[in-house]
């Protein structure tokens, strides 16, 4: 009994107990000293705690009377929660967090957001400013004429190739989905019945996002322009799915069914078990890290010759409602700090993140870091053939719905008609609400 | 009853010292339990703005889940899984409690080796078991393949071993927790009724049967009592392993209680859920209580 209660104690308990401990923080008081905290998660295999912790002493010199203080809190997931459970609880929330890019509509509907537009108002060169920053990690941060928040460490989906795999046996970069196919059967190796390398790796245990440069490839994303939009079941989006599970089914070339190799494909890749993965432009630094071959990065090549496309992902800061003015001014002042071309090029090249600003790649940094490491070029050239990342009203039940009827096709449970029909009209009641 | 004759300051002493506990149990326990029947009566959707404020509904969550396929695949995964691991863990840490219930050079490092998976994290645990699980070169398909295992190697993403995966992975962590209740019972057993059954020729399978079970049943009852309950509240490794996946075949219901709350921000709903697991809970353990009051009297 005192265990099952101690379930009840955990998840609930959540609830208020932030209340406590954030009653006794005090609200500051403009012109005095300025203490706010900074919610960030750590998704990459890189330092970012000790990167942070060195931005803010820098910024604290040259801004005194402004104290930031980090918190650490898990991954996205987590900081979510964490945000969450504050606000609901009473509690004062960070004056900025790192979230999702995607989240948006989420936490604008909860009311924990707060748009960054007086600030960007009052600001000398606010257009250069915006304009600065790569349209397709700028988009998920407009809704209704405001700008939620500004993009921070973000990633895309690319295809890494084993170059000299490629050029020794004279495959040529793909560049159709017809190319892709035939490269990734004839480069799959088999010692008997054992499959001793895939052509390709595409994981599918979070499936949207590594999915969605195939639908966007072949003429429609998953979603649309609007925040209550989704085409699960087009045409074109099954086809896409279909011609995913071709790799394993007609060319043999992939492991078959959902891959839950998300965490191992990097290594995979780097010890040549398999010859080509699709991945996060984040994994970067860790495979030219582990491997001794030619690296090349490319985006996913279209269902058209010539076109490839890719979607974008990663996280924004986000400027929190329910803080005091000055915190938020504070806030921006930090948030500014961070998107300056400078740190956004040492972040990048400390990361493996790409730079979220295009005066990034002018600053001398970075083009010296570009050209010992070229491919860091092509991540952010990947960009340009981005679509918008499924970023939507109810997105975490919207999200599951896809997920869990694209796993079943993948899995050969149903078709893939059938499944994407599924999809959407559960999608649809789901955004019912919102229209 | 009437107290006579004590001084107030003696008779307030018992209350004074129950008060920690009662006040500890009445904010952490009390309160939100109450708190999770209120909120499951009300539709409060954070991420909705028309149902932010929350609005009496009366029983239309509980309605709502239960006509829910979904939720029904989730109550179905929860009792396979509770099901499945509970009598595998009990069964099998009375069998270890057994092999290393012995004086021998090395049994410290035997029993060593069986407990720690328990002080291991349940997270770094399943971590290192989604290595083992890998296709082709994972360590558990490779031994698999010893025996002659030719199936599907995809234990995390395949549909018909998902959940198994994630039943594996919590029968290694546990059993060896529970192989120490049962040792210590086994070390307090007297030497003399098996001294009896050696004369009288039984083998080691007759003893553990008719002699050790039997005089251990309270051990059992108390393993298998928290063996149910941890089945439940463990979560951890189905977040690392199959994040619930492929298509909800591997969701259980704290993780779906999760969802709901943290990724629908669904309020109404997930309390609804976590009154639903109280009540499992409550059940199981006043039936367990009961069933082993009157099995006392039997053995008296």
């Amino acid at each position: 009994m005192k265990h099952g209660m101690t379930v009840s104690v955990l998840l609930l308990g959540l609830i208020f107990v932030p209340n406590l401990i954030a009653g006794g923080q005090q609200e500051a008081v403009a012109g005095e000293e300025v203490s706010i905290e900074v919610y960030y998660p750590v998704a990459v295999d890189a330092p970012i705690a000790k990167i942070l912790d060195g931005y803010i002493a820098e910024f604290e010199e040259s801004n005194p009377g402004i104290t930031v203080k980090p918190v650490f809190s898990g991954g996205y997931g987590d900081v979510k929660t964490a945000v969450q459970t504050t606000i609901e609880g009473g509690g004062t929330p960070p004056a900025l967090a790192v979230l999702l890019a995607t989240d948006l509509y989420d936490l604008l509907n909860a009311g924990y957001i707060a748009p960054f537009d007086p600030f960007l108002d009052s600001m000398k060169g606010e257009k250069a400013y915006l304009n600065d920053f790569y349209d397709s990690f700028l988009e998920n941060s407009r809704y209704e004429g405001q700008i939620w928040s500004l993009p921070f460490q973000r990633s895309a989906v690319v295809m890494y190739y084993n170059a000299d795999l490629f050029r020794d046996q004279g495959i040529a970069k793909p560049d159709s989905w017809e190319a892709l196919a035939v490269a990734a059967r004839d480069l799959t190796k088999k010692e008997g019945d054992k499959i001793v390398r895939w052509g390709i790796e595409w994981p599918s245990d979070w499936p949207y996002w590594l999915f969605q440069p195939l639908a966007i490839g072949n003429g429609q994303n998953i979603v649309g322009d609007s925040d209550t939009d989704v085409f699960f079941d087009d045409p074109k989006v099954i086809e896409a799915i279909e011609y995913y599970i071709s790799l394993s089914e007609k060319y043999e070339a992939m492991p078959s069914g959902v891959q839950a190799s998300w965490g191992a494909a990097p290594s995979n890749f780097a010890s040549g078990n398999t010859a080509m993965i699709v991945h996060s432009t984040g994994s970067l630094t860790g495979i030219l890290n582990q491997t001794d071959f030619q690296v090349g990065v490319m985006p996913i090549p279209a269902s058209t010759k010539g076109e490839f496309a890719s979607v974008p992902g990663g996280g924004n800061l986000y400027l929190m409602d329910g803080v005091s003015d000055a915190e938020k001014a504070a806030a921006f002042r930090f948030a500014q700090f961070l998107t300056e071309p400078e740190r956004v090029a040492d972040f990048s090249i400390q990361t493996g993140y790409i730079a979220t600003r295009k005066s990034a790649y002018k600053t001398d940094v970075m083009k010296a870091y570009t050209g010992k490491i070229p491919q860091a070029l092509e991540t952010r050239d990947a960009l340009e053939y981005a679509g918008k990342e499924l970023s939507i009203q109810n997105l975490g039940e919207v999200r599951n719905i896809f997920h869990n009827y694209i796993q079943a096709a993948f899995n050969g449970e149903m078709s893939a008609r059938e499944a994407m029909q599924t999809a959407q009209v559960k999608a649809e009641k789901a955004l019912e609400d919102f229209k | 009853m009437v107290i006579t004759g004590k001084p107030a300051r003696q008779r307030l002493l018992p209350y004074l010292l129950v008060f920690p506990t009662v006040l500890f149990v009445t904010v952490f326990t009390v309160y939100p339990t109450l708190r999770a029947v209120v909120n499951s009566l009300y539709r409060q959707r954070l991420n909705i703005a028309k149902y932010r404020t929350p609005a009496f509904v009366g029983l239309e969550n509980y309605i709502q889940l239960f006509n829910d396929p979904e939720f029904l695949t989730v109550l179905t995964n929860t009792f396979i899984y509770v099901l499945g691991v509970v009598p595998l863990c009990v069964a099998t840490a009375f069998v270890f409690a057994e092999l290393v219930n012995k004086k021998m050079r090395g049994i410290g490092f035997v029993r060593l080796a069986l407990f720690h998976p328990s002080i291991l994290p349940l997270v770094s645990a399943a971590t290192i078991w989604m290595f083992l699980f890998t296709p082709d070169y994972g360590l558990f398909n490779s031994a698999l393949r010893l025996f002659g295992y030719t199936g599907p190697e995809n234990w995390t993403a395949n549909p018909d071993l998902a959940l198994m995966s994630v039943m594996i992975v919590a029968v290694w962590k546990n059993t060896g927790f529970f192989m120490i209740f049962y040792l210590a019972g086994l070390q307090n057993l007297p030497q003399s009724v098996y001294e009896a059954a050696k004369l009288e020729g039984a083998g080691p399978i007759r003893t553990a049967v008719s002699i050790t079970l039997p005089l251990l049943k309270r051990t059992s009852l108390f393993v298998s009592t928290i063996a149910f309950i941890s089945a439940f509240q463990a979560v951890d490794h189905v977040f690392v392993l199959t994040g619930g996946g492929p298509s909800n075949k591997s969701t259980i219901l704290l993780f779906y209680l999760w969802q709901e709350r943290f990724e629908k921000l669904n309020v109404g709903q997930s309390s609804a859920i976590t009154v639903i697991l109280i009540i499992i809970l409550l059940v199981f353990t006043i039936s367990n209580f009961v069933v082993s009051e009157r099995k006392e009297v039997d053995y008296e």
